[in-house]
Protein backbone atom coordinates (compact mmCIF):
# COMPACT_ATOMS: atom_id res chain seq x y z
CA UNK A 1 0.00 0.00 0.00
CA UNK A 2 1.20 3.52 -0.32
CA UNK A 3 1.30 5.94 2.37
CA UNK A 4 0.90 9.92 1.93
CA UNK A 5 1.12 12.34 4.27
CA UNK A 6 -0.10 15.93 2.88
CA UNK A 7 1.06 19.07 4.29
CA UNK A 8 0.44 17.84 8.07
CA UNK A 9 0.77 20.14 10.91
CA UNK A 10 1.09 19.39 14.10
CA UNK A 11 0.86 21.83 16.78
CA UNK A 12 0.90 20.66 21.08
CA UNK A 13 -0.95 22.53 23.48
CA UNK A 14 -2.67 24.96 21.27
CA UNK A 15 -3.63 27.99 23.11
CA UNK A 16 -1.53 27.70 25.78
CA UNK A 17 1.81 29.18 26.97
CA UNK A 18 3.47 25.61 25.94
CA UNK A 19 2.22 25.35 22.42
CA UNK A 20 4.79 24.43 19.82
CA UNK A 21 4.68 23.66 16.32
CA UNK A 22 6.17 20.21 15.61
CA UNK A 23 5.73 19.57 12.26
CA UNK A 24 4.63 22.59 9.81
CA UNK A 25 3.91 21.16 6.46
CA UNK A 26 5.18 18.19 6.32
CA UNK A 27 4.49 16.04 3.04
CA UNK A 28 5.74 12.45 2.13
CA UNK A 29 4.81 9.33 0.64
CA UNK A 30 6.04 5.37 1.16
CA UNK A 31 5.46 3.23 -1.47
CA UNK A 32 5.05 -0.47 -1.09
CA UNK A 33 8.69 -2.66 -1.14
CA UNK A 34 10.55 0.78 -0.51
CA UNK A 35 12.32 1.60 2.68
CA UNK A 36 11.91 5.73 3.61
CA UNK A 37 14.62 6.80 6.20
CA UNK A 38 13.88 9.83 8.45
CA UNK A 39 16.70 11.51 9.88
CA UNK A 40 16.89 14.59 11.55
CA UNK A 41 18.36 15.83 14.94
CA UNK A 42 16.25 15.89 18.18
CA UNK A 43 13.44 17.99 18.62
CA UNK A 44 13.18 17.97 14.67
CA UNK A 45 9.46 16.56 14.73
CA UNK A 46 10.70 12.40 13.69
CA UNK A 47 8.57 10.94 17.14
CA UNK A 48 5.79 12.94 16.28
CA UNK A 49 5.66 12.34 12.47
CA UNK A 50 5.67 8.75 13.13
CA UNK A 51 2.69 8.75 15.13
CA UNK A 52 0.59 10.55 12.33
CA UNK A 53 1.42 7.28 10.23
CA UNK A 54 -1.53 5.60 12.05
CA UNK A 55 -3.02 8.75 13.35
CA UNK A 56 -2.57 7.81 16.63
CA UNK A 57 -2.17 12.14 16.77
CA UNK A 58 -4.35 13.50 14.47
CA UNK A 59 -2.67 16.36 11.87
CA UNK A 60 -3.79 20.00 13.38
CA UNK A 61 -3.98 20.70 9.86
CA UNK A 62 -3.29 18.51 6.69
CA UNK A 63 -3.92 14.97 6.06
CA UNK A 64 -2.75 11.08 6.12
CA UNK A 65 -3.89 9.19 2.81
CA UNK A 66 -3.78 5.02 2.47
CA UNK A 67 -3.62 4.30 -0.83
CA UNK A 68 -5.64 7.66 -1.60
CA UNK A 69 -8.29 7.14 0.89
CA UNK A 70 -8.41 9.53 3.26
CA UNK A 71 -6.99 7.68 7.12
CA UNK A 72 -9.13 9.61 9.15
CA UNK A 73 -12.39 7.85 7.34
CA UNK A 74 -10.91 4.75 7.90
CA UNK A 75 -11.84 2.69 10.93
CA UNK A 76 -8.67 3.22 13.56
CA UNK A 77 -8.19 -0.71 14.10
CA UNK A 78 -8.33 -1.57 10.39
CA UNK A 79 -5.60 1.80 9.75
CA UNK A 80 -3.72 0.58 13.38
CA UNK A 81 -3.19 -3.24 11.65
CA UNK A 82 -1.95 -2.11 8.29
CA UNK A 83 0.33 0.30 9.72
CA UNK A 84 2.62 -1.16 12.50
CA UNK A 85 4.34 1.58 14.74
CA UNK A 86 7.11 0.66 16.85
CA UNK A 87 7.61 3.18 19.56
CA UNK A 88 11.40 4.42 20.72
CA UNK A 89 12.42 1.88 23.34
CA UNK A 90 9.15 -0.30 22.59
CA UNK A 91 10.06 -2.86 25.45
CA UNK A 92 8.57 -0.58 27.86
CA UNK A 93 5.11 -1.59 27.06
CA UNK A 94 5.92 -5.18 27.20
CA UNK A 95 3.56 -6.32 30.04
CA UNK A 96 2.54 -10.04 30.05
CA UNK A 97 3.97 -12.85 32.16
CA UNK A 98 5.28 -15.04 29.18
CA UNK A 99 6.80 -13.64 25.46
CA UNK A 100 4.51 -15.49 24.42
CA UNK A 101 0.92 -13.85 25.01
CA UNK A 102 2.70 -10.64 24.85
CA UNK A 103 3.37 -10.89 21.53
CA UNK A 104 -0.52 -12.70 21.09
CA UNK A 105 -2.28 -9.64 22.11
CA UNK A 106 -2.28 -7.72 18.89
CA UNK A 107 -3.14 -10.34 17.07
CA UNK A 108 -5.80 -11.11 20.16
CA UNK A 109 -7.24 -7.66 20.15
CA UNK A 110 -7.71 -8.12 16.31
CA UNK A 111 -10.06 -10.98 17.19
CA UNK A 112 -8.20 -13.92 15.14
CA UNK A 113 -8.45 -17.47 16.10
CA UNK A 114 -6.27 -19.41 18.19
CA UNK A 115 -4.43 -21.49 15.34
CA UNK A 116 -3.84 -18.08 13.59
CA UNK A 117 -2.50 -16.42 16.63
CA UNK A 118 -0.46 -18.91 17.62
CA UNK A 119 0.79 -19.26 13.36
CA UNK A 120 1.39 -15.47 14.01
CA UNK A 121 3.51 -15.58 17.13
CA UNK A 122 5.60 -18.07 15.88
CA UNK A 123 6.48 -16.23 12.25
CA UNK A 124 7.00 -13.43 14.27
CA UNK A 125 9.60 -14.09 17.06
CA UNK A 126 10.94 -16.56 14.37
CA UNK A 127 11.26 -13.25 12.28
CA UNK A 128 12.90 -11.27 14.67
CA UNK A 129 15.28 -14.19 15.65
CA UNK A 130 13.63 -15.01 19.26
CA UNK A 131 11.64 -18.28 19.36
CA UNK A 132 13.87 -19.31 21.89
CA UNK A 133 12.00 -17.31 24.11
CA UNK A 134 8.28 -18.04 23.60
CA UNK A 135 8.05 -19.02 27.43
CA UNK A 136 10.12 -17.46 29.07
CA UNK A 137 9.09 -13.60 31.61
CA UNK A 138 9.53 -10.96 29.30
CA UNK A 139 11.24 -8.87 32.15
CA UNK A 140 13.89 -11.08 32.66
CA UNK A 141 15.10 -10.67 29.45
CA UNK A 142 18.04 -9.03 27.92
CA UNK A 143 17.60 -5.53 26.40
CA UNK A 144 18.16 -6.41 23.58
CA UNK A 145 16.45 -9.64 23.49
CA UNK A 146 12.97 -7.41 24.61
CA UNK A 147 13.71 -5.12 21.90
CA UNK A 148 13.39 -8.10 19.64
CA UNK A 149 9.90 -9.24 21.55
CA UNK A 150 8.38 -5.73 20.89
CA UNK A 151 8.70 -5.77 17.77
CA UNK A 152 7.70 -9.16 17.38
CA UNK A 153 4.73 -8.13 18.90
CA UNK A 154 3.48 -5.94 15.69
CA UNK A 155 4.82 -7.98 13.59
CA UNK A 156 2.33 -9.99 14.52
CA UNK A 157 -0.45 -7.88 13.32
CA UNK A 158 1.36 -8.50 9.79
CA UNK A 159 1.40 -4.67 8.97
CA UNK A 160 1.79 -3.75 5.66
CA UNK A 161 3.83 -0.89 6.40
CA UNK A 162 5.99 -1.11 9.38
CA UNK A 163 7.41 2.47 11.29
CA UNK A 164 9.85 2.08 13.30
CA UNK A 165 11.00 5.08 15.81
CA UNK A 166 14.25 4.74 16.55
CA UNK A 167 14.49 0.73 16.34
CA UNK A 168 18.62 0.19 16.98
CA UNK A 169 18.75 3.07 20.06
CA UNK A 170 20.45 1.77 22.70
CA UNK A 171 21.19 -2.05 20.91
CA UNK A 172 24.72 -3.70 20.31
CA UNK A 173 25.84 -3.59 16.69
CA UNK A 174 25.67 -7.14 16.28
CA UNK A 175 21.95 -7.16 17.13
CA UNK A 176 21.51 -3.54 14.99
CA UNK A 177 22.59 -5.82 11.97
CA UNK A 178 20.19 -8.79 12.58
CA UNK A 179 17.31 -5.61 12.85
CA UNK A 180 18.30 -3.92 9.46
CA UNK A 181 18.37 -7.80 7.86
CA UNK A 182 15.05 -7.81 9.41
CA UNK A 183 13.70 -4.39 7.99
CA UNK A 184 15.49 -5.24 4.12
CA UNK A 185 13.53 -8.57 4.33
CA UNK A 186 10.26 -6.51 4.94
CA UNK A 187 10.90 -4.55 1.96
CA UNK A 188 11.22 -7.83 -0.20
CA UNK A 189 8.27 -9.00 0.44
CA UNK A 190 7.46 -5.92 -1.03
CA UNK A 191 5.88 -4.29 2.12
CA UNK A 192 7.08 -0.72 2.80
CA UNK A 193 9.27 0.35 5.61
CA UNK A 194 9.50 3.93 7.49
CA UNK A 195 12.89 3.83 9.32
CA UNK A 196 13.34 7.11 11.61
CA UNK A 197 16.47 6.94 12.91
CA UNK A 198 19.26 9.42 13.88
CA UNK A 199 21.72 7.35 13.14
CA UNK A 200 23.23 8.32 9.20
CA UNK A 201 25.14 5.34 8.62
CA UNK A 202 22.31 2.93 9.10
CA UNK A 203 19.77 4.75 6.87
CA UNK A 204 22.04 5.54 4.11
CA UNK A 205 22.76 1.69 4.42
CA UNK A 206 19.55 0.05 3.71
CA UNK A 207 16.87 3.23 2.93
CA UNK A 208 16.00 3.62 -0.68
CA UNK A 209 15.01 6.90 0.16
CA UNK A 210 15.92 9.48 2.84
CA UNK A 211 13.98 11.92 4.04
CA UNK A 212 15.69 15.13 5.97
CA UNK A 213 13.87 16.73 8.72
CA UNK A 214 14.37 20.36 10.18
CA UNK A 215 12.44 22.03 12.65
CA UNK A 216 9.42 20.22 12.02
CA UNK A 217 9.96 20.99 8.05
CA UNK A 218 11.28 18.73 5.14
CA UNK A 219 14.42 20.03 4.32
CA UNK A 220 15.26 17.41 1.84
CA UNK A 221 14.38 14.17 -0.12
CA UNK A 222 15.68 11.78 -2.42
CA UNK A 223 18.20 8.64 -2.24
CA UNK A 224 21.00 8.57 0.01
CA UNK A 225 23.54 9.61 -2.16
CA UNK A 226 21.56 12.88 -3.90
CA UNK A 227 20.26 14.12 -0.15
CA UNK A 228 23.79 12.61 1.59
CA UNK A 229 26.31 14.75 -1.07
CA UNK A 230 24.18 17.50 -1.23
CA UNK A 231 23.67 18.30 2.70
CA UNK A 232 27.19 17.61 3.60
CA UNK A 233 26.13 18.44 7.42
CA UNK A 234 23.69 16.11 7.83
CA UNK A 235 25.39 13.23 5.97
CA UNK A 236 27.02 9.96 7.51
CA UNK A 237 31.09 10.03 8.08
CA UNK A 238 31.87 7.70 5.07
CA UNK A 239 29.86 10.65 2.47
CA UNK A 240 32.22 13.21 4.36
CA UNK A 241 35.25 11.37 3.51
CA UNK A 242 34.51 10.47 0.28
CA UNK A 243 33.63 13.77 -0.54
CA UNK A 244 36.89 14.95 -0.44
CA UNK A 245 37.83 12.59 -3.19
CA UNK A 246 34.56 13.70 -5.33
CA UNK A 247 36.68 15.91 -7.97
CA UNK A 248 39.12 12.91 -9.11
CA UNK A 249 36.54 10.32 -8.10
CA UNK A 250 33.07 11.45 -8.94
CA UNK A 251 31.72 7.56 -8.61
CA UNK A 252 33.00 6.61 -5.33
CA UNK A 253 30.70 6.20 -2.54
CA UNK A 254 27.28 5.48 -4.78
CA UNK A 255 25.46 3.67 -3.26
CA UNK A 256 26.33 5.58 0.12
CA UNK A 257 27.44 2.09 1.30
CA UNK A 258 30.13 1.37 3.79
CA UNK A 259 31.22 -1.90 2.67
CA UNK A 260 31.11 -1.35 -0.72
CA UNK A 261 32.81 2.48 -0.48
CA UNK A 262 35.93 1.02 1.47
CA UNK A 263 36.37 -1.85 -1.00
CA UNK A 264 36.67 1.31 -3.80
CA UNK A 265 38.63 3.74 -1.47
CA UNK A 266 41.00 0.22 -1.03
CA UNK A 267 40.95 -0.58 -4.30
CA UNK A 268 42.01 3.17 -5.19
CA UNK A 269 45.16 2.89 -2.87
CA UNK A 270 45.88 -0.57 -4.72
CA UNK A 271 45.95 1.47 -8.19
CA UNK B 1 3.99 16.41 25.74
CA UNK B 2 1.16 15.17 27.53
CA UNK B 3 0.57 17.19 31.02
CA UNK B 4 2.61 19.84 29.75
CA UNK B 5 0.59 23.06 31.44
CA UNK B 6 -2.08 20.31 32.73
CA UNK B 7 -0.82 19.34 35.89
CA UNK B 8 -2.31 20.99 38.52
CA UNK B 9 -0.07 22.81 41.05
CA UNK B 10 2.34 23.37 38.61
CA UNK B 11 5.29 25.90 39.31
CA UNK B 12 5.30 28.80 37.33
CA UNK B 13 8.61 30.71 37.20
CA UNK B 14 8.10 34.68 37.05
CA UNK B 15 9.97 37.37 38.48
CA UNK B 16 7.38 39.04 41.77
CA UNK B 17 7.58 39.92 45.20
CA UNK B 18 5.12 36.57 46.00
CA UNK B 19 8.01 34.59 43.92
CA UNK B 20 10.44 36.13 46.44
CA UNK B 21 8.49 35.66 49.81
CA UNK B 22 10.36 33.12 52.23
CA UNK B 23 8.96 30.01 51.32
CA UNK B 24 7.78 29.43 55.11
CA UNK B 25 6.10 32.88 54.82
CA UNK B 26 3.79 31.51 51.72
CA UNK B 27 3.18 28.15 53.66
CA UNK B 28 1.78 29.42 56.94
CA UNK B 29 0.00 32.42 54.95
CA UNK B 30 -1.54 29.55 52.62
CA UNK B 31 -2.57 27.61 55.57
CA UNK B 32 -4.49 30.37 57.24
CA UNK B 33 -6.26 31.28 54.29
CA UNK B 34 -7.20 27.96 53.77
CA UNK B 35 -8.23 27.30 57.40
CA UNK B 36 -9.48 30.57 57.55
CA UNK B 37 -12.30 30.56 55.55
CA UNK B 38 -14.14 28.28 57.16
CA UNK B 39 -14.26 31.00 59.41
CA UNK B 40 -15.60 33.38 57.26
CA UNK B 41 -19.45 32.58 57.00
CA UNK B 42 -20.93 34.86 55.16
CA UNK B 43 -21.07 35.61 50.98
CA UNK B 44 -19.52 39.14 51.60
CA UNK B 45 -16.95 37.89 54.01
CA UNK B 46 -15.89 35.44 50.90
CA UNK B 47 -16.62 38.02 48.28
CA UNK B 48 -14.02 40.43 50.72
CA UNK B 49 -11.38 37.00 50.70
CA UNK B 50 -11.83 36.56 46.85
CA UNK B 51 -10.52 40.39 45.74
CA UNK B 52 -7.89 39.82 48.39
CA UNK B 53 -6.85 36.27 46.45
CA UNK B 54 -7.36 38.42 42.73
CA UNK B 55 -5.14 41.02 43.96
CA UNK B 56 -2.56 38.24 44.64
CA UNK B 57 -3.12 36.21 41.07
CA UNK B 58 -2.23 39.80 39.69
CA UNK B 59 0.64 40.57 41.91
CA UNK B 60 2.16 36.98 41.02
CA UNK B 61 2.71 37.97 37.39
CA UNK B 62 1.10 34.68 36.48
CA UNK B 63 -0.99 34.47 33.93
CA UNK B 64 -4.51 34.13 35.03
CA UNK B 65 -5.17 31.40 32.54
CA UNK B 66 -2.89 28.88 34.36
CA UNK B 67 -5.20 29.22 37.88
CA UNK B 68 -7.96 28.97 35.70
CA UNK B 69 -6.80 25.64 34.22
CA UNK B 70 -5.66 24.59 37.80
CA UNK B 71 -9.60 24.90 38.72
CA UNK B 72 -10.85 23.37 36.09
CA UNK B 73 -10.47 19.69 37.88
CA UNK B 74 -12.75 20.85 40.52
CA UNK B 75 -15.91 22.31 38.48
CA UNK B 76 -17.19 19.08 38.95
CA UNK B 77 -17.39 18.83 42.55
CA UNK B 78 -18.36 23.47 43.08
CA UNK B 79 -21.43 22.62 39.96
CA UNK B 80 -22.43 19.76 42.05
CA UNK B 81 -22.25 20.80 45.36
CA UNK B 82 -24.46 24.06 44.14
CA UNK B 83 -26.77 22.40 42.11
CA UNK B 84 -27.31 20.28 45.49
CA UNK B 85 -27.99 23.17 47.92
CA UNK B 86 -29.88 24.74 45.02
CA UNK B 87 -32.58 22.13 44.40
CA UNK B 88 -32.59 20.04 48.01
CA UNK B 89 -32.34 22.93 50.23
CA UNK B 90 -36.11 24.30 51.32
CA UNK B 91 -35.11 27.67 53.09
CA UNK B 92 -36.34 30.89 52.49
CA UNK B 93 -38.92 32.31 50.00
CA UNK B 94 -39.58 30.32 47.01
CA UNK B 95 -38.35 31.69 43.90
CA UNK B 96 -39.10 29.23 41.37
CA UNK B 97 -41.32 26.05 41.46
CA UNK B 98 -41.66 23.37 38.45
CA UNK B 99 -43.07 20.00 39.38
CA UNK B 100 -41.27 18.78 42.39
CA UNK B 101 -38.54 21.20 41.75
CA UNK B 102 -38.18 24.20 44.14
CA UNK B 103 -36.02 26.82 44.14
CA UNK B 104 -35.18 28.55 47.25
CA UNK B 105 -33.97 31.85 48.25
CA UNK B 106 -31.93 30.01 51.15
CA UNK B 107 -30.42 27.22 48.76
CA UNK B 108 -29.52 29.60 45.88
CA UNK B 109 -27.18 31.51 48.32
CA UNK B 110 -25.92 28.72 50.24
CA UNK B 111 -25.11 26.88 46.79
CA UNK B 112 -23.19 30.09 45.76
CA UNK B 113 -21.25 30.37 49.32
CA UNK B 114 -19.97 26.68 48.92
CA UNK B 115 -19.25 26.87 45.42
CA UNK B 116 -16.96 29.97 46.57
CA UNK B 117 -15.34 28.63 49.16
CA UNK B 118 -14.67 25.40 47.34
CA UNK B 119 -13.11 27.67 44.66
CA UNK B 120 -10.81 29.66 46.86
CA UNK B 121 -9.66 27.05 48.80
CA UNK B 122 -7.98 25.52 44.95
CA UNK B 123 -7.09 29.21 44.27
CA UNK B 124 -5.01 29.92 47.58
CA UNK B 125 -2.97 26.69 47.20
CA UNK B 126 -2.77 26.75 43.55
CA UNK B 127 -1.50 30.07 44.12
CA UNK B 128 1.58 28.21 46.77
CA UNK B 129 2.49 25.85 44.24
CA UNK B 130 2.81 28.65 41.13
CA UNK B 131 4.74 30.97 42.78
CA UNK B 132 7.04 28.56 44.58
CA UNK B 133 8.92 26.31 43.58
CA UNK B 134 9.54 22.59 44.39
CA UNK B 135 12.62 22.70 45.89
CA UNK B 136 11.68 25.80 47.89
CA UNK B 137 8.44 24.51 48.83
CA UNK B 138 10.20 21.15 50.55
CA UNK B 139 12.84 23.63 51.97
CA UNK B 140 10.29 25.15 53.34
CA UNK B 141 8.08 22.47 54.34
CA UNK B 142 10.95 20.71 56.14
CA UNK B 143 11.74 24.03 58.59
CA UNK B 144 8.42 24.19 59.58
CA UNK B 145 8.48 20.61 60.70
CA UNK B 146 12.23 20.69 61.90
CA UNK B 147 10.76 21.37 65.77
CA UNK B 148 9.09 17.89 65.23
CA UNK B 149 12.97 16.30 64.56
CA UNK B 150 12.40 16.37 68.71
CA UNK B 151 10.38 13.58 69.01
CA UNK B 152 12.18 11.82 66.19
CA UNK B 153 10.19 12.99 63.41
CA UNK B 154 11.94 12.67 60.00
CA UNK B 155 10.88 15.88 59.03
CA UNK B 156 13.68 15.61 55.72
CA UNK B 157 13.11 12.26 54.98
CA UNK B 158 8.79 13.71 54.77
CA UNK B 159 9.99 16.65 52.98
CA UNK B 160 12.65 14.93 50.17
CA UNK B 161 9.73 11.91 49.54
CA UNK B 162 6.82 15.03 48.96
CA UNK B 163 9.35 16.75 46.84
CA UNK B 164 10.30 13.56 44.93
CA UNK B 165 6.31 12.36 44.71
CA UNK B 166 5.40 15.71 42.81
CA UNK B 167 8.36 15.90 41.01
CA UNK B 168 7.50 12.72 39.38
CA UNK B 169 3.63 13.03 39.19
CA UNK B 170 4.21 15.14 35.63
CA UNK B 171 7.16 12.54 34.77
CA UNK B 172 4.75 9.30 35.11
CA UNK B 173 1.78 11.13 33.20
CA UNK B 174 3.86 11.13 30.35
CA UNK B 175 5.47 7.85 31.07
CA UNK B 176 1.40 6.46 30.78
CA UNK B 177 0.43 7.78 27.58
CA UNK B 178 3.37 6.59 26.04
CA UNK B 179 2.71 3.20 27.00
CA UNK B 180 -1.27 3.70 26.21
CA UNK B 181 -0.10 4.91 22.68
CA UNK B 182 2.18 1.74 22.61
CA UNK B 183 -0.27 -0.27 23.46
CA UNK B 184 -3.21 1.37 20.93
CA UNK B 185 -0.50 0.42 18.38
CA UNK B 186 -1.35 -2.84 18.93
CA UNK B 187 -4.95 -2.54 18.63
CA UNK B 188 -5.50 -2.06 22.39
CA UNK B 189 -8.56 0.66 23.13
CA UNK B 190 -9.53 1.99 25.81
CA UNK B 191 -12.78 3.70 25.57
CA UNK B 192 -14.77 0.58 23.91
CA UNK B 193 -17.01 -1.79 25.66
CA UNK B 194 -18.41 -1.54 29.28
CA UNK B 195 -16.75 -0.85 32.73
CA UNK B 196 -15.17 -4.44 33.43
CA UNK B 197 -13.69 -4.40 29.90
CA UNK B 198 -12.01 -0.99 30.17
CA UNK B 199 -10.42 -1.60 33.28
CA UNK B 200 -8.69 -4.74 31.54
CA UNK B 201 -7.87 -2.43 28.77
CA UNK B 202 -5.75 -0.79 31.64
CA UNK B 203 -3.85 -3.82 32.74
CA UNK B 204 -1.27 -3.82 29.39
CA UNK B 205 -0.74 -0.37 30.63
CA UNK B 206 -0.51 -0.61 34.82
CA UNK B 207 1.82 -3.42 34.40
CA UNK B 208 4.78 -2.01 32.41
CA UNK B 209 4.07 1.63 34.02
CA UNK B 210 4.56 -0.08 37.78
CA UNK B 211 7.46 -1.68 36.52
CA UNK B 212 8.76 1.73 34.96
CA UNK B 213 7.65 3.46 38.40
CA UNK B 214 10.18 1.02 40.30
CA UNK B 215 13.49 0.94 37.89
CA UNK B 216 12.88 4.57 37.81
CA UNK B 217 13.37 4.59 41.66
CA UNK B 218 16.13 2.62 42.21
CA UNK B 219 18.03 4.94 39.26
CA UNK B 220 17.22 7.52 41.36
CA UNK B 221 18.47 6.36 44.74
CA UNK B 222 21.31 5.42 42.72
CA UNK B 223 22.07 8.43 41.52
CA UNK B 224 21.27 10.33 44.83
CA UNK B 225 23.73 8.28 46.49
CA UNK B 226 26.71 8.60 44.22
CA UNK B 227 26.32 11.97 44.63
CA UNK B 228 27.07 11.48 48.18
CA UNK B 229 23.04 11.36 49.66
CA UNK B 230 22.82 10.53 53.04
CA UNK B 231 19.66 12.05 53.98
CA UNK B 232 19.24 14.95 56.43
CA UNK B 233 21.69 14.75 59.31
CA UNK B 234 24.76 17.68 58.76
CA UNK B 235 23.27 18.49 55.52
CA UNK B 236 24.14 22.32 54.65
CA UNK B 237 22.07 24.46 51.72
CA UNK B 238 22.80 26.33 48.72
CA UNK B 239 19.96 28.60 49.21
CA UNK B 240 19.86 29.60 53.17
CA UNK B 241 16.00 30.46 54.50
CA UNK B 242 15.72 34.24 55.80
CA UNK B 243 12.68 34.79 57.30
CA UNK B 244 12.62 38.67 56.49
CA UNK B 245 10.25 41.58 57.30
CA UNK B 246 8.22 40.91 54.40
CA UNK B 247 7.20 37.93 55.76
CA UNK B 248 6.15 38.62 58.58
CA UNK B 249 3.99 41.32 56.74
CA UNK B 250 3.02 38.87 54.48
CA UNK B 251 1.53 36.67 57.34
CA UNK B 252 -0.09 39.71 59.10
CA UNK B 253 -1.54 40.07 55.76
CA UNK B 254 -3.04 37.08 55.48
CA UNK B 255 -4.35 36.89 59.24
CA UNK B 256 -6.05 40.72 58.53
CA UNK B 257 -7.69 39.52 55.23
CA UNK B 258 -9.57 36.48 57.13
CA UNK B 259 -10.55 38.55 59.93
CA UNK B 260 -11.98 41.08 57.86
CA UNK B 261 -13.65 38.23 55.96
CA UNK B 262 -14.88 36.57 59.22
CA UNK B 263 -16.23 39.92 60.50
CA UNK B 264 -18.21 40.67 57.82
Amino acid sequence: MKLELVDVWHVYSPGTEFEVAALRGVSLSVESGEILGVVGGTGSGKSTLAQHMNLLLTPTRGRVLVDGVDAAAMRKRDLRRRVGLVFQFPEQALFAPTVEEDVAFAPRQLGLGEDEIRRRVQNSLEAVGASHLTGRFPHALSGGERRRVAIAGILAMEPEVLVLDEPTAGLDPAAREDLLGLVSRFRDESRSVVLISHDLDEVAEVADRVCVLEKGEVRAVGTPAEVFYENLDVAPATVRVVSELHGVYPDLGRPVRFGETLQALRGLLEA
Amino acid sequence: MVGAGRTFGRFYPAVSLLHELDPRAKILATAIFILGIFLVGSIPGLLEVAAALAVLVVASRVPPGVFLRTLRPVAIIVILTALFQILFSREGVTLFEWGILQVHEGGLSMGFFLALRILLLVLAAGLLTATTSPVALADGVEDLLSPLKRFRFPAHEVAMMTTIALRFIPTLQEEAQKIMNAQAARGASFAEGGLIRRAQAFRPVLVPLTVGAFRRADELAEAMESRGYRGGEGRTRYRELRFQVRDALALAVAALVIALGALL
